[in-house]
């Protein structure tokens, strides 16, 4: 192959990225505007919220507090041997309020959120992609950004803050139950500590990455959803790179976030 | 409106994955006129069709609509464009997660406002029984065979009762009966001088209907021009597609019964709806058509075929989109 054929490529597939990149972003800033002016439209799906929150959120419930539990016991068991060695077992609950409320709470809610609404959301749209059912939509004057991507953008992200705090709440109660094995606390004594190491700014941290989280998991799973062509076999390929790509810009959110706080 | 193409495509050329699907395809549709456009599988013809309806956004030139560019529109134009405007899939695409109902009722409740849950309700069961769906509306689409899906497809598109509809092979997947119906309510819509544009393979539905014929091959428009013209095309690559038309002795009529349930079923959608109070014009008998044709008329395709001889000239938007 020849030098300019090479060039030629090379200046194609960077033409294409780029094309990519800002359509993605045109794409990005569509939705967040049409998810803004949601309750002002005229055509707006709330069936498609009320729907989204229901499965996002309520459906979550049970595997969100049953992992939230899992870690608040975790970190408990690790924390009182690691730090009681060090004679600082009063730090337990800084560990805690750190990892389960700034950390792992929204994160881990994220991995729930994208493991089951990212690839619904992507294969959903997807399909009815495939079915010509969003040119039907346009066929008949509905913006498919209007009536089917803000309204699970709303969801997403109201289920996202919702959950966050519920994994909190199950992580600090997981953390106590296991507490009360160890070394029995009374409750009203482990809120007060909990309280006492307890930031406005731990709090605030928590809903802002699961905000964020939120929004990245919606735009790129209906983004992936809305990109397959024509074939049934795009389908499940949108699927799962929703779920890569949401993956990826979390945990780089989540430590951009954590260094703007840290470093700021 | 006077010679005003209700639906005009300038220079339309479109990609869709990888692929070049239509190029610099110009043409008018003339007011209350049928068109048909003809072609092997892949030629373009349901592409086409999205780019005129407004589904498909092209990449090059520009489609107009009464003379306002589709792309230029404000959110208002466009909406007003949708309800003026039907397209009938070709595999139907219902949506899938709504009743029959909900098909159907959406585009009322999108764009007729003031209209009551009860008004919606006779509006919705009078669109099904004019395309012969007698059965329940509460069931999911999933749980109809594809004719009957077709059905409410058409019925769907009919339920504003637009002034330009689009037809993606509308006799597909229909049995004798059902294709019948159909084509009754394409001749009641040319009776009642809608514009309607037919996608087909069929040369029997370009015989029986067409006012205009287009003829397309790789995304391209090799010809277009009246039904009488279409009949006389000698190039290879457009016989090819038009060798079994054949000259009409008879004009095509419309059902009488059918334009008196359009009539009612427009009364019901208020004064917002394109009025069809008057009486229903007979359908121009041939030589009228053919007048018709003429004015969105190319000039008649030579034997070098090939080259685009859309009926208007090749008037390039070059803004693109």
């Amino acid at each position: 192959m020849t030098l300019g054929l090479w060039l030629e490529r090379i200046g194609r597939t960077l033409r294409e990225r780029l094309y990519g990149l800002f359509y993605g972003l045109g794409y990005f800033f569509n939705v967040l505007k049409e998810s803004i002016l949601f309750f002002k439209r005229r055509q707006v799906g709330f069936r498609v919220l009320v729907m989204q929150i229901l499965f996002t959120g309520y459906e979550a419930l049970r595997i969100s507090a049953v992992l939230a539990l899992a870690i608040g016991v975790a970190i408990n068991l690790i924390g009182s041997s690691l730090l009681a060695g060090f004679g600082q077992g009063k730090l337990m609950y800084t560990l805690l309020i750190i990892v389960i409320t700034r950390e792992l709470g929204p994160l881990l809610t994220a991995f729930i959120v994208i493991a089951r609404s990212g690839t619904a959301i992507a294969t959903e749209l997807g399909g009815m992609v495939v079915a010509h059912e969003i040119e039907a939509y346009v066929a008949v004057g509905v913006n498919p950004i209007t009536y089917l991507a803000a309204p699970r953008v709303l969801g997403v992200v109201i289920s996202m803050m919702v959950l966050t705090v519920y994994f909190n709440v199950f992580g600090l109660f997981g953390s106590f139950a296991v507490m009360q094995l160890l070394k029995p606390v009374a409750f009203q004594e482990y809120m007060k500590n909990l309280v006492e190491v307890l930031t406005v700014g731990d709090l605030l941290l928590g809903l802002v990455k699961s905000l964020v989280f939120g929004v990245i998991i919606s735009v790129v799973s209906t983004y992936r959803g809305f990109a397959v062509e024509r074939s049934t076999t795009e389908v499940p390929v949108a699927g799962i790179r929703a779920v890569g790509t949401s993956f990826i810009l979390c945990i780089v959110a989540d430590a951009a976030l954590t260094a703007v706080l840290y470093l700021g | 409106m006077g010679d005003e193409p209700i639906i005009e495509l300038r220079g339309v050329g479109a990609h869709r994955g990888g692929f070049q699907i239509l190029r610099e395809v110009s043409f008018g549709l003339a007011e209350g006129a049928t068109t048909v456009f003809m072609g092997g599988a892949g030629s373009g013809k349901s592409s086409l069709l999205k780019a005129a309806a407004g589904i498909v956004v092209p990449d090059e030139g520009a489609v107009l609509f009464r003379g306002k560019d589709l792309a230029k529109m404000s959110r208002a134009e466009e909406l007003e464009f949708h309800r003026r405007s039907g397209f009938v899939f070709q595999d139907a695409a219902l949506w899938a997660n709504q009743s029959l109902f909900d098909n159907l009722a959406l585009p009322l409740r999108l764009h007729e406002h003031g209209l009551s849950a009860a008004e919606v309700a006779r509006a919705v069961a009078r669109v099904a029984e004019l395309v012969g769906y007698s059965d329940e509306l509460k069931a999911r689409p999933s749980e109809l065979s594809t004719g009957e899906r077709r059905l409410i497809g058409l019925a769907r598109a009919l339920v504003l009762d637009p002034e330009l509809l689009l037809m993606d092979e509308p006799a597909a997947y229909l049995d004798e009966t059902s294709a019948e119906r159909v084509f009754e309510i394409i001749a009641s819509l040319g009776a009642r001088r809608r514009s309607v544009a037919i996608v087909s393979g069929s040369s029997d539905i370009a015989h029986r209907f067409a006012d205009s014929l287009g003829v397309l091959k790789a995304g391209r428009l090799l010809a277009f021009g009246s039904y009488a013209e279409a009949v006389r095309w000698d190039d290879p690559a457009i016989r090819v597609v038009t060798g079994r038309l054949r000259a009409r002795k008879a004009p095509v009529s419309g059902d009488a019964a059918l334009s008196a349930w359009a009539d009612a079923l427009t009364g019901s959608l208020g004064d917002g709806a394109p009025s069809a109070a008057a009486p229903a014009p007979a359908r121009p008998p041939d030589a009228e058509a053919r007048e018709r044709g003429k004015a969105a008329a190319p000039p008649e395709p030579t034997d070098s075929g090939g080259s685009d001889q859309g009926g208007r000239a090749a008037d390039t938007d070059e803004e693109g989109r």
